[in-house]
């Protein structure tokens, strides 16, 4: 499943979805919004860009890692403290590629994927600068 | 020719979510995003400097399909093109 929602995801289902024959490990990585003094986070996205990235990230973490499931799912919309902003499912035949392709996704997905976050704060917002931020076409 | 130029996030709250523009044969990337943002000096001013070149942080989509900034002069604009402005990302 990969996907960009406003809704929220059931992980457990996504986890027992994600078992089949060969799988020995899965690994969860669950991005939540933190308190760093905020109210709410507001997510935004280039969806048609970044729901075809997300499936590229997939399907290049599948081949290297030899990966036997991989769910992304990343929200948009408003956001209280808590709540799940990224969900990242990935089984493997062993933990070190498990391990390793769920680390590929998400820092894949914070070079480049076209979303953007916003904090909430009492006195207005301000947009979370990017890591990897610059025009030269990456 | 028509052309649509989208913003998104900081940029969008200074200019809107699009601009659907007129433009002449033989405009640049840099043309068009000058033309649909010279009436708005804050958004205008978050996107280029004081020589008129990108900043170095703008992010440039054309067709869905990422560009140099550095390139983007030498873009000749298409009709029907779809050209995307962004800030850096910070997703997951």
């Amino acid at each position: 499943m990969i996907a960009i929602q406003n809704v929220d995801v059931d992980i457990g289902r996504l986890i027992n979805d994600a078992k089949q024959r060969g799988t020995g490990a899965i690994v969860v990585f669950d991005g939540i919004v933190r308190d760093d003094d905020i109210c709410e986070m507001e997510l935004e996205a280039y969806v048609d860009v970044a729901l075809h990235e997300l499936e590229k990230i997939g399907k290049d973490a599948t081949e290297q890692f030899n990966l036997l499931h991989v769910d992304i799912v990343h929200r948009i919309g408003r956001l209280a403290i808590g709540e799940n902003i990224l969900v990242i499912v990935v089984g493997a035949g062993h933990r070190e590629e498990a391990y390793e392709g769920s680390r590929f996704i998400i820092e894949a997905i914070k070079a480049g994927v076209p979303i953007w976050k916003k904090e909430l704060t009492k006195n207005g917002g301000r947009w979370v600068p990017g890591e990897h931020g610059h025009g030269r076409g990456k | 020719m028509k052309v649509r130029v989208r913003f998104f996030a900081r940029f969008r709250e200074l200019l809107g979510n699009e601009i659907v523009a007129e433009v002449a044969e033989g405009t640049t990337v840099p043309d068009l995003v000058k033309q649909v943002t010279e009436k708005n000096s804050e958004g205008h001013t978050a996107i280029f400097d004081e020589n008129g070149q990108f900043r170095e942080y703008v992010i440039l989509m054309r067709n869905a399909r990422r560009i140099d900034t550095a390139d983007a002069p030498k873009q000749i604009i298409a009709d029907g093109d779809d050209i995307a402005v962004f800030p850096p990302v910070a997703g997951g």
